[in-house]
């Protein structure tokens, strides 16, 4: 047998600034017995982006240097 | 140690909330039990929603999976968790709320609330079509 005993004092919050509630969240002043949350999300690899830069489109010129490149390795063979 | 207030009051002095949309609740007062569940596909496509054709929950397995449950092997095995909770005070007090934004089946409430269970699941699609491969040499 576990016993748990929890002693609430005095609670006083001076202001709450909050940006967004989403997907499944809470926000609540006062007291609960039980909360399960769960949130799930499933999306494109590429979209996920890890690293400090924004990904670039391909320059110009992009498309003659793989042409390119593919000559080299014919004529290699 | 008896309890001088089995149930504390919520004081607040002031709630501003900018939107509360896609089925979000603001409750001022007490709850029994809430379920809250949000189901979406976020599709993001080259062609227009009207020629591209519907999409369907049923086509993606994140819909059906099962949600992870907690093992507790104290529970399991008999051993009941005894909770005593002690207040103290009347009352929780709080100046100000500001909220700018609450949606997607989440929950602002200034009361008390018993057992609160909310779940969301979102599958995002890119629908684009694949880009064509460069032509070998030669062509």
């Amino acid at each position: 047998m576990i016993h748990f005993k929890v002693v609430n004092h005095k609670l006083s919050v001076g202001h709450i600034e909050m940006l967004g509630v989403s997907s499944a969240s809470m926000v609540q002043v006062g007291d609960t017995d039980n909360v399960s949350l769960y949130s799930m999300f499933d999306t494109p690899p590429e979209s996920v982006i890890v690293g400090p830069l924004a990904p670039f489109p391909l320059p110009e010129s992009a498309s003659e240097a793989l042409v390119e490149g593919t000559e080299v390795a014919e004529e290699s063979d | 140690m008896n309890n001088p207030y089995p149930i504390r009051e919520s004081n607040i002095g002031s709630i501003c909330i900018v939107s509360a949309a896609s089925s979000a609740v603001v409750q001022v007062g007490d709850r029994g039990e809430t379920n809250a569940r949000l189901r979406a596909l976020a599709v993001q496509r080259q062609e227009d929603h009207t020629r591209a054709g519907d999409v369907f929950f049923e086509s993606y397995t994140i819909f059906s999976r099962d949600m992870p449950e907690l093992t507790d092997p104290d529970y399991e095995e008999g051993r009941v968790i005894r909770l005593d909770r002690v207040n103290c005070s009347p009352r929780i007090t709080v100046g100000c709320i500001h909220i700018i934004a609450a949606g997607s089946a989440a929950s602002v409430l200034a009361g008390n609330g018993m057992r609160l269970t909310a779940d969301s699941k979102i599958k995002h699609i890119r629908q684009y079509p694949r880009p064509r491969p460069y032509p070998p040499a030669g062509c």
